[in-house]
Formats: structure tokens, C-alpha cells, sequence
């Protein structure tokens, strides 16, 4: 069917002036490509609008390349180098297990066996594994044993085999946690097995996959480790896995739960006790350095797992007690991996060209815009950014990085039955949808959820990210979305002739107000709705102390967002973590005990739920959303306050206001902000125009404004269901503007820059980019206002 | 839960009736509900659709909540020219399972497919669903022809 057969990404989004940026391309069946490095200015191909446009740059990586083909070894395991200690004659293998997928449907994508505890490859070594049938296995060479009992998905189950060379004696335990009344019994299976264990060298020792086999092609050095390509990947939870090099009695394997013990002047072993010490050879705890790329081995050869992809971490273990949700105050009981047959932390591929971009090159949006004679396109995104202190413009535009991010490669119109009764008609697929459903490899969004079903909760910016793209509608909105959407403002920025700087969600969240104030108005993103707390301690610091911020769309500060400490080896941002916890708009919900974020270890979720409500960061906050249609904005008479009237030079009152667009067809959709001095507002921040009423009833309320599931929560019914157009001043002759609609943007191009919300965002831009402090508000604002009592005198008029 | 109306009836012609009517006056938009624009392409007065009409409200939502793999596949519009061409497909149901298409139409428009599919669900879906009568062991695992996220 279709097919993107050149695919790529750059090893960071945003590069310095004088900086190189180096690109990795998969180009899987033609012989050549071309690049060609082009500033993106519009990337809708909507015939309504003003159509793709890019220009073309001189850059010294300009030119054609040899193409080749590069994979993405997706799946989360962890692995030890093969060496003497685990290449063991006789074994005990043990640990607890959660499958999500013991038996998959046969096309699955990776259907098949999956390795538990494996040191196993082409029918050689000692392996325990879930088969195809989803029993427990244990495989020795050729020869397997099973229980023939069906693993319980979803269930904390403990599995154990041993194998004694010399009586050959190979015995496998299948004990689940919870026994219902009508389970059959799984007792113990024995068998003997007369081979020797056949050792492979180089084969390393597994946990939650196995060795495929050694592969010389270039492609398989992403693997890891180098030039051994794992199979078997495994998906559910592991918990406290142990190896020892004897075959131990059933309770020893009991006493062997308890794992290695710390030594000291009473206990000079490492095992919880001494025979059982001899015996073993690692046992695993994965509650010591949740925050790092390492399962940590607490035995006597100190043999910690590279833990590849970055699987989910800080999971509740078999023991979970519920008493305590942080797991760094109950590490214990957070022993389990959750890995997942499709998870990716960083596609590893050869770079195929570099530019160095050099000094004095605009900060921009740009894209190495891959093609090659037969058709085949990509464009693979960066930013030049530059450095602090070396800004070249008074505006900037903070590109929301952490946001794309959160939609990279996104499955929802694929894989989700509700996206239809998310945007009452049915999802358009394109080819990059199409692509993605059938390359599971290249990851997910932070909106999906796993292959196994459970919910995705980190991403990585080195993969392709084929979201972010010009001429990539969404299915949400049949129209641009996250980057393409946001190219909407930059066309208006460029049409308009403004000189702006492009700087990250990153650079924010690691430079903090060193980033900001240096410009005099910051431009929002139209959805930035993934923040870390840098960097919205960075934004209420910038407003505080005077700067202007222009927030252009809606759903902004919503979600909690950190960087993975464990991969700034890699760059600013390479991972980010973000947890769906108790409320919110959540296409998966987070399981109890696992809120808190396992790079940081700081609570997940909404931010509300922090106490940092969304409106207290440019005035206005979510309130509903709907993605059939939008609609306009009329002027309230607020808008008629000098504070606020100059918004409005050039509009007239009675004036519909972005009644056209190029999202939804109108400027206030799709999601929606108001103002509500109860959730954050500022008690004096002013309502210039608002879209009450005008919704459809796709449009609903959102859940954390209400406790019951009830009606009247739609646009044809609810209050609430509204965009307002909001402005309030922060201290120190700043502001905020908030135009509180993500389908805003979408109305900027019209007729070429040539409408009302254009003028609207001009006269805003206008006023916030000068230099000084915004005007002061008359004398007469300066009064005392209330959060809930704001208008004593017509409450009590009301009857 | 809501019949699907019969074939031939009153019932379904006006449906299918103004379900089309609707999809005409949304070419041009970049979204679609099914309501009717009063101006064809410009959403800014809209009315009609399935707003007024609480049987054509609730046959949609029965078809929409299907999950993908449901009925041979959750039908699905597939862009295979950007802005210019589209087809129909159905989900695979299968993760790793790209869609497949249906027929060789190829439609010059992102709406008409739209109603196609209106068209086609109405035929594929039963009459009757979500009565005791339809209970199935799926019912206690999230397999019940309505969607889970």
C-alpha cells in the first residue's frame, strides 16, 4: 500500500549558529537521495490558504548521497555481555512476572515466544520464556518443557525453573499470585534432559527478550548490543529476577526471594544465606536506580543490565501495599520493569550528513527536505536557535517542543475506536499514519497506548517524527495540527515582515529566565500543552519581572513533563516522561502507585493537580474541547476598556471576528481557554471577545471541571464551552495576551494576512514587542478585586 | 440501544437524506460535522444535521463507537494524494496491521467518502445491539462493539 521509504531525524532539534547538526537517513530501496536544507515558512496545502511555501538555503550538505537502508531495534530489554559466570552448567532461574500479551493474535507484529530470563539463541543456552501458546517455557538447547498452563495476562504471576547437569533433572514452577476458586492446580513439571547447556559465545544474558542471532549488516549496529539483534521481546512487568548456578530446592527458591543482603559485620554474604550465597550469580533490583539506564545487579559480580529503550519504570511491584504512591519513599515495593515490545529510546542509526550551520544564519524554522527522482519525499525539521545572550530579534517564538514531542508519531485514528466519537465524523489517514501502523518500530505518542494496551508515557526526539511535518493534516481537525498548525503563525510572522527568533521548550527548561529576557515578547506555540516546571517557573519569572507573553492557542500548561535525567549524555530533551494520573483528558489512565515520574520522581500528571493552575500562566485555561467544527468571536463590551481597547483598533464592535480559517474553518475550535479567576485568571484580567455559545455539541465540557457524569456539558448548552479572548498586566509594565483557541492560528493566513484576527494579533504584537515598559493602566483600574466576589453590585441585583 | 432503521424505511431515507445534504455543505471546510452550512464551505451559521435530528444523532454515535477491529474493520478515509485524492479502508483491529482498502474508488474530495461510509455502516451494522439478548463473554472484557480508550 503506501509507503515512506526515506525516513530521518537530526540528532537535536535546535542548533546554534556556528553549530553542527548532523541527520540520519533511512532511504530503504532507492539508490540516491537529495537533500537540500530549506526554511519552512507555511506547510498547509489547503487550496484555501496561501499553500506550501519554503525557500531554499545555501548549505554546504546540500547534494545528493548514497542511500541505505537503517532499522530501528524498538522493544525494551535488559542485557549483560556474555562472560564465564553465566555460562553455567547447572541453573536456577526466578522472578515475578505481569504479562500484558502472554499469547498475541498470529499477526501481531511480534508474535511469538517472548524471553523472560534467557542466556538463549538459535537453539542453544538456558532460557525461561512465555511461548506462543502463553505457557511458561523453559528451553535448554533444543529442549523445552511447559506447564501447558495459559499465563493469566494482567496478574502478578512468580515463575522459577531449575536445571541440575547431573542428574539432568530440569524443573519448572508456575506459581500465581492470586488462585481463584475454579483455577486447576499448575503443578511443578520435571523432566530429563540429558544434554550439556551449549554455550554460544557472545550471546548475553537477557531479561525480557532474547538473542536473535549476531548480524554483520551495517543496519544492525543500532543494535544492542552492536551486531546482535534481540527477539522475543517480552511485554508486561518483571520483578526481582535472580540467577543463581545451581539447581535449588523449592525452598531455597522461597528463601531466594529475599535477593542479596547487604553486608555487614553479623551477615558477611551477600545472600540471604550463606550456601544461597555461593549459588548466586545476580539478582536484580530494579528499585535501585529507577532514574537511570541501569537494572541494578545487588549480587556478588556486580552484573547491572544495560537496560535498552527505555522501558517504564517506578511500576508497582508484586508487592504493592498502596500505602505509599512515591516511589522514592517505598522503593521496595517498586521492584518492576514494565517493558514493552515497542518502545524506543534512541534509533542509534549512522549519520548520513552534517551541516554547520554558520555564524549569522537567521533563527528560524528550517527542514533538510529529503527527496529522491522517484518520488519519494521527506522533510526532516530543526530550528536554529540562538545562543543566550546572542539574540538577533525583540520577539521570539517558543517552539513547543516537548508538545511535539508528546504527538511524535502519534496512533489515535489507527488504533483508538474513539477517535470517531472524539471528532463526531470519521479519522482521514495519511500516508504517515499509514506508514506508522505498520512500523510499530519507529515508537509511539504520549496519546497512545502501548502494542500491549498499556499507556505510553515516554518519548524521544531521536527517531523519525513524522508529525512533525509540513503537509501533514491531523485527524482531529482534517487540518494542520502541533508543527504544521504553528507554520500557520510563521507564514503571518514572515507575510507581516516581523523579525523573530525561533528558542525551545528545551533551552527553556534547562536556561530558565536567562532564555526570555533578553526579548521583549515571547510567542506561544498554538497547543503548548506539555511543560516542565522549569519552564513555567521560567514563564511566571519572565512575566513577573515585565515581559509580554502571547499565548496564540489553548490547552496550554496542562500536562506535567520532565527530561530523563539518565540520557542528557545525548542532548537537551532526548526523553520525555509524562504520567496520566487522576484526572484530565486522558486517552489512558495511569494504574494506582505509578503518578510518579521515574526520571525525576516528581509527582505526574495535571498540573492543577500540583497547584499550578493553567490559567495562572497567560490568563486563561482549558475549559472544553470539540474537533468537528469552529466558529467566531464577538467583542464584549470589556473590550471597550482603554486597558484593553487598543486591541481592537481596526475592528468594529458589531465585526464577526475570524469567522474563516484553515482549522475547522474558523478562528475559536477545536480547544477551547477561559478566563476563571477561581482556577488562576488574575482577578483583573479583561474579556475582549468570547465565542460563548456559538459551539457545537461535539464541543464538551472538560472533566476536571465536574464530578458527576451528567448532560449539558455541550457548546449548544454549556456555559463554559467558550473561547475568550483575555488580557491582563503582569508587574513591571508586562502582560499577557491570550487568544485561548488552538484553531486560532489557523485564521492568521487568511486571504493572505488579510483579516481581522490579523489585525487583532498585530495590534497585540505591536505594543508588547516595544522596548520599555507597556503602557500603565489608568488610575482607576487600581482597585481591589476578590477571586469568586468579583461584582458585589450585580450579584446582589440578582434575584 | 438505539435500531438502526430498516431498509427502505422513511426512517433511513431521511437519514441518509440529510446526512448528504450536510456532507455537501462542508466541502471547503477543513473539519466536517454533520450539519448543514448555511453558506456551502463557511461554518460561520450552522444548523440542522444531526443537532436536530436525535435518531440521525444516535445511529452516528452507534457507528462511531465500534471498535477497530469490529465488523471486519472500522471503516476509515485514507488521503493518498495530499489535498487531491482519498479512499476508503478498514482498520486492521491488529496493532502492527496497516489498513486495507475496500474498493478502487477514489474520491476528488475529503467529504463524499464521508457519506460513502454512512451508507455502508448502515448495511453492515445490525439492527439491534446492547440488549440482553446480544450478551457475549466479551461483554466482561472490553469487547463489547463500544469503544475503550
Amino acid at each position: 500500500m503506501c509507503a515512506m521509504r526515506i525516513t530521518g531525524y537530526a540528532d537535536k532539534f535546535g542548533v546554534n549558529p556556528g553549530k553542527t547538526i548532523k541527520f540520519h537517513v533511512n532511504c530503504d530501496g532507492p539508490k540516491k537521495y537529495n537533500c537540500q536544507i530549506v526554511k519552512m515558512i507555511h506547510g498547509d496545502t489547503n487550496p484555501r490558504g496561501p499553500g506550501l511555501i519554503e525557500e531554499n538555503i545555501d548549505a554546504n550538505c546540500n547534494g545528493e548521497y548514497n542511500g541505505r537502508p537503517q532499522t530501528i531495534y524498538s522493544g525494551s530489554y535488559g542485557y549483560v555481555e556474555d562472560n564465564s559466570h553465566l555460562q553455567v552448567e547447572s541453573f536456577t532461574m526466578q522472578c515475578w512476572i505481569w504479562p500484558t500479551t502472554p499469547k498475541t493474535h498470529p499477526k501481531y507484529w511480534r508474535h511469538g515466544a517472548q524471553g523472560l530470563m534467557t542466556k538463549w539463541s538459535n537453539g542453544k543456552g538456558y532460557g525461561l520464556f512465555i511461548n506462543e501458546e502463553g505457557c511458561l517455557e523453559l528451553r535448554i538447547n533444543g529442549t523445552s518443557i511447559t506447564t501447558g498452563a495459559p499465563i493469566r495476562d494482567h496478574a502478578w504471576n512468580f515463575v522459577a525453573a531449575t536445571f541440575d547437569a547431573v542428574t539432568g533433572e530440569a524443573k519448572l514452577y508456575h506459581e500465581p499470585q492470586i488462585q481463584y476458586a475454579l483455577d486447576p492446580d499448575i503443578p511443578p513439571v520435571t523432566k530429563i534432559i540429558s544434554d550439556k547447556i551449549e554455550h554460544t559465545a557472545g550471546v548475553p544474558f537477557a531479561v525480557a527478550a532474547y538473542a536473535g542471532g549476531a548480524d554483520s549488516s551495517p543496519q544492525a549496529q543500532a543494535s544492542r548490543p552492536a551486531g546482535m539483534v534481540m527477539a522475543g521481546h517480552y511485554n508486561g512487568k518483571i520483578d526481582s529476577p535472580r540467577l543463581c548456578r545451581s539447581a535449588l530446592s523449592r525452598e531455597e527458591i522461597e528463601t531466594m526471594k529475599l535477593g542479596a543482603q547487604p553486608g555487614l559485620t553479623e551477615r558477611r554474604h551477600c545472600g540471604p544465606t550463606g550456601p544461597l550465597s555461593e549459588a548466586m550469580v545476580g539478582t536484580w533490583d530494579f528499585s535501585d536506580g529507577i532514574n537511570t539506564r541501569r537494572g541494578t545487579d545487588h549480587g556478588p559480580y556486580l552484573y547491572h543490565l544495560d537496560i535498552i529503550n527505555c522501558p517504564t519504570r517506578a511500576m508497582t511491584g508484586h508487592n504493592f501495599s498502596g500505602h505509599n504512591f512515591d516511589w522514592k519513599h517505598a522503593e521496595k515495593e517498586y521492584g518492576a520493569i514494565h517493558f514493552h515490545d515497542d518502545d524506543i529510546d534512541d534509533a542509534r542509526w549512522d549519520v548520513d550528513f552534517e551541516w554547520n550551520v554558520p555564524e549569522g544564519t537567521s533563527s528560524k524554522f528550517y527542514a533538510a527536505k529529503l527527496t529522491t527522482d522517484e518520488g519519494d519525499e521527506d522533510y526532516v525539521t530543526f530550528w536554529v536557535v540562538p545562543e543566550v545572550g546572542k539574540e538577533q530579534s525583540k520577539i521570539a517564538f517558543m517552539v513547543p517542543t516537548i508538545s511535539y514531542m508528546a504527538y511524535a508519531n502519534e496512533h489515535l485514528a489507527n488504533n483508538a475506536g474513539g477517535a470517531e466519537l472524539l471528532v463526531y465524523r470519521v479519522p482521514i489517514m495519511q500516508d504517515q499514519n499509514m506508514f506508522l501502523s505498520e512500523h510499530r518500530e519507529y515508537g509511539g505518542s504520549i496519546y497512545d497506548t502501548h502494542t500491549d494496551g498499556s499507556g505510553l508515557c515516554l518519548s524521544s526526539r531521536l527517531r523519525p517524527i513524522l508529525s512533525i511535518r509540513p503537509k501533514y493534516d491531523h485527524f482531529l481537525m482534517q487540518a494542520p495540527w502541533q508543527y504544521p498548525a504553528d507554520l500557520h503563525l510563521i507564514y503571518w510572522l514572515e507575510e507581516m515582515g516581523y523579525e523573530y527568533d525561533c528558542i525551545m521548550d528545551e533551552d527553556t527548561n534547562y536556561d530558565g529566565l536567562a532564555r526570555l529576557e533578553n526579548y521583549n515578547v515571547i510567542i506561544t506555540g498554538s497547543h503548548p500543552e506539555h511543560n516542565s516546571g522549569p519552564q513555567l517557573d521560567a514563564l511566571h519569572n519572565y512575566t513577573q519581572q515585565g515581559g509580554r507573553l502571547m499565548y496564540m492557542g489553548a490547552d496550554a500548561w496542562y500536562w506535567i513533563h520532565s527530561y530523563h535525567p539518565a540520557y542528557e549524555d545525548l542532548g537537551r530533551g532526548v526523553i520525555t516522561e509524562m504520567r496520566r494520573c487522576e484526572s484530565g483528558i486522558r486517552t489512558w489512565r495511569a494504574d494506582p502507585g505509578e503518578y510518579y515520574h521515574q526520571g525525576t520522581g516528581e509527582l505526574g500528571g495535571m498540573w492543577r493537580y500540583r497547584g499550578r493552575y493553567l490559567h495562572s500562566v497567560a490568563g486563561t485555561g482549558m475549559s472544553s474541547e470539540g474537533f468537528d467544527i469552529s466558529s467566531y468571536y464577538s467583542r464584549t463590551y470589556e473590550s471597550n476598556d482603554p486597558r484593553i481597547s487598543w486591541a481592537f483598533d481596526g475592528i468594529d464592535y458589531d465585526e464577526k471576528i475570524g469567522n474563516f480559517g484553515l482549522v475547522g474553518g474558523g478562528a475559536a475550535g477545536t480547544e477551547l481557554d477561559i478566563v476563571d479567576t477561581m482556577l488562576g485568571s488574575p482577578p483583573h484580567t479583561l474579556v475582549g471577545a468570547t465565542s460563548a455559545g456559538r459551539h457545537t455539541e461535539a464541543y464538551l465540557l472538560v472533566m476536571e471541571d465536574y464530578g458527576f457524569s451528567q448532560q449539558g456539558i455541550d457548546g449548544t448548552q454549556h456555559p463554559r464551552v467558550r473561547s475568550d479572548i483575555a488580557f491582563h498586566e503582569t508587574p513591571n509594565g508586562g502582560g499577557c495576551f491570550a487568544f485561548s483557541s488552538i484553531a486560532f492560528c489557523g485564521s492568521l493566513p487568511w486571504n493572505n494576512g488579510k483579516n481581522n484576527i490579523s489585525t487583532l494579533v498585530g495590534n497585540v504584537l505591536n505594543r508588547f514587542m516595544q522596548d520599555g515598559p507597556l503602557p500603565d493602566a489608568p488610575k482607576d483600574a487600581y482597585i481591589h478585586r476578590g477571586r469568586a466576589d468579583y461584582d458585589p453590585a450585580m450579584n446582589k441585583a440578582r434575584k | 440501544m438505539i435500531s438502526i432503521p430498516k431498509k427502505g424505511t422513511p426512517e433511513r431515507n431521511r437519514l441518509i437524506a440529510t446526512h448528504k445534504e450536510c456532507i455537501e455543505s462542508m466541502k471547503g471546510v477543513p473539519g466536517c460535522t454533520i450539519m448543514k452550512c448555511e453558506t456551502p464551505g463557511d461554518t460561520t451559521v450552522v444548523s440542522g444535521g444531526f443537532q436536530d435530528d436525535p435518531l440521525l444523532n444516535k445511529v452516528l454515535i452507534r457507528m462511531r463507537t465500534a471498535m477497530p477491529g469490529n465488523f471486519g474493520g472500522k471503516l476509515v478515509v485514507i488521503c493518498t494524494k495530499v489535498d487531491k485524492e482519498w479512499r476508503i479502508g478498514r482498520l486492521a483491529g491488529v496493532r502492527g496491521v496497516p489498513p486495507t482498502f475496500v474498493n478502487d474508488k477514489v474520491y476528488d474530495n475529503e467529504q463524499d467518502p464521508q457519506h460513502d461510509i454512512f451508507l455502508m455502516r448502515l448495511d453492515e451494522l445490525d439492527e439491534e445491539d446492547g440488549f440482553p439478548e446480544h450478551f457475549n463473554e466479551g461483554w466482561k472484557r472490553r469487547d463489547d462493539h463500544w469503544t475503550v480508550t
